[in-house]
């Protein structure tokens, strides 16, 4: 496939930065591994250079990494990757109407497990219902990931849950906040938004062709750039934070715990990661309601069943079992 | 309810697939049942209690015996003999597009756009249908055959389960 513009060497050249550390390697050795010339070499770190990569090159010590930049493209995201295959495949756009259609594509194509899909800004970020998410430009990470669980498509909606924790424990991991997910996986930092989690799936009425996780996460917004509207619902890493979060790193750190959890969940099922989920979970034990199509339902969250399904009790004990709904806490 | 409802009513459900229907409203029940294929739709209606309040409790169970009123007439008037009979024929050879999961149905995109197909559209294999939605993953159904709607057997918004038909296709 020729989407994106990562070249085997360029992949193998930033490998070679991050086991260095920061620390310097010759140009000698880089040639050699990289197996071409040493002006091939100068030639790549220029590209780097021209990408936002801060490079020092000192006579007799070679080249090191002093930053990288705050970007999103293949290179950031690969430079220090743990992951065994997700994100081993990255397609970057610099703008894309949303990353979802092209992960769509990607997977019909045939696309391998794990494939990225991730923008600088999407111009048609969408949430339930074809609700516009605000992704400008730069400030947020906007990614789908591909996945082609072997699991009946019945189960398939369990991996929204499992994807909020694993975004939760990624934030958690790399700002210290603790956040909040609201059923089934909108997440949350003090009463506001940050993170939003939608999932497509193609699948036969027996197995599942693929599943499209879509990612947004508000990072470094600030309050300004949030629309006036949602700006008493909304919030950003960065301001729950007090300083700016890079955003390649988020992302690692996103996709080494969904892909952790996931092959968890393939070997002991959905016990372990309902463990998890209810440890995050803001609205167990407290009334709520649920909007539904066909009317809203007040009630106490009692938590949610094995398959995920909220678990709401109304004011006549009985209990409701929610497959789908917005929550109002 | 006004008899002209009752009637529509009876059109629909004599049209539909549905076996047996009942609806309940302010005390008035309506029961209907396909007594076997081929044959016409009964209808019977059950009044509300003329004085709910004043009754006490044991009377009261009585008058809510079932009356086949006016509207058993009805039925016998408009419902035309042959009209269910060459449907329960047809839907042996109509394409039953179910869901491959429990969830919510959508039959549009959003609230306010119009519904991906409707009665009368002739779809492509893969023509999207409708969304099954649940925990917020989406699942767009396929008609997986060429041919023409024929029903829409579920309501938007309405709870789904696995293996639930919700269209039937007449192909092509």
């Amino acid at each position: 496939m020729a989407h994106g513009s990562q070249s085997d060497t360029r992949k193998k050249l930033l490998e070679l930065f991050a086991e260095a550390n920061g620390d310097f390697i010759s140009g000698q050795k880089i040639s050699e591994i990289l197996g071409c010339s040493r002006a091939a070499v100068w030639k790549h770190i220029e590209e780097l250079r021209k990408e936002g990569f801060e490079l020092e090159a000192v006579r007799r010590l070679g080249y090191r990494i002093v930053s990288t930049p705050d970007k999103v493209t293949a290179n950031e995201i690969q430079l220090g990757l743990k992951t065994k295959t997700f994100g081993h495949f990255v397609h970057f756009v610099e703008e894309v109407d949303s990353t979802q259609k092209i992960a769509l594509r990607l997977a019909y194509d045939g696309a391998k497990e794990g494939t990225l899909v991730i923008a600088e800004q999407q111009t048609a970020g969408r949430g339930r219902m074809d609700r516009k998410w605000f992704s400008p430009k730069g400030t947020g990470i906007w990614m789908s990931l591909i996945l082609r669980p072997p699991i009946p498509p019945q189960k398939a909606p369990q991996l929204t849950l499992l994807t909020a924790v694993a975004v939760c424990q990624a934030i958690q991991q790399v700002t210290g906040l603790v956040p909040d997910i609201k059923w089934p996986n909108d997440i949350l930092l003090n009463g506001k938004k940050c993170v939003g989690i939608l999932t497509e799936l193609q699948a036969d009425p027996d197995r599942v062709h693929s599943v499209i996780i879509g990612i947004g996460v508000n990072v470094n917004q600030t309050i300004e750039q949030f629309p006036e509207d949602i700006r008493t619902v909304a919030t950003s890493l960065a301001m729950e934070k007090g300083e700016r979060i890079k955003r390649a790193h988020l992302v690692q750190e996103i996709l080494l715990q969904l892909e952790r959890l996931y092959h968890q969940y393939l070997q002991h099922g959905f016990r372990p990661i309902k463990l998890l989920w209810e440890g995050y979970a803001v609205s167990i034990g407290k009334k709520i309601t649920a909007h539904t199509l066909n009317g809203s339902i007040k009630g106490t969250a009692l938590g949610i069943t094995d398959e995920g399904l909220l678990m709401l009790e109304d004011e006549d004990k009985h209990i409701h079992y929610i497959h789908s709904a917005d929550i109002q806490l | 309810m006004k008899i002209q409802e009752i009637r529509e009513l009876i059109r629909l459900i004599d049209q539909s697939s549905i076996d047996e229907f009942v609806y309940e409203q302010d005390g008035t029940k309506v029961h209907m049942k396909k007594a076997a294929a081929g044959a016409p739709v009964q209808a019977v209606v059950a009044a509300p209690p003329a004085e709910p309040i004043a009754k006490p409790a044991a009377e009261e169970a009585k008058p809510q015996v079932q009356a086949p009123v006016q509207a058993a007439n009805v039925q016998v008037e408009t419902i035309p003999q042959e009209a269910p009979k060459p449907k329960t024929e047809n839907t042996e050879n109509l394409h039953k597009i179910t869901s491959p999961m429990v969830g919510t149905f959508y039959a549009a995109p959003s609230p306010d756009a119009p519904p991906y197909v409707k009665v009368g559209d002739k779809v492509q294999k893969d023509t999207v249908v409708c969304i099954i939605e649940a925990m917020k993953l989406f699942n767009e159904i396929e008609a997986e055959v060429n041919g023409e709607i024929v029903e829409v057997l579920v309501q938007n918004g309405q709870l789904v389960e696995y293996g639930q038909p919700l269209f039937l296709v007449k192909p092509e």
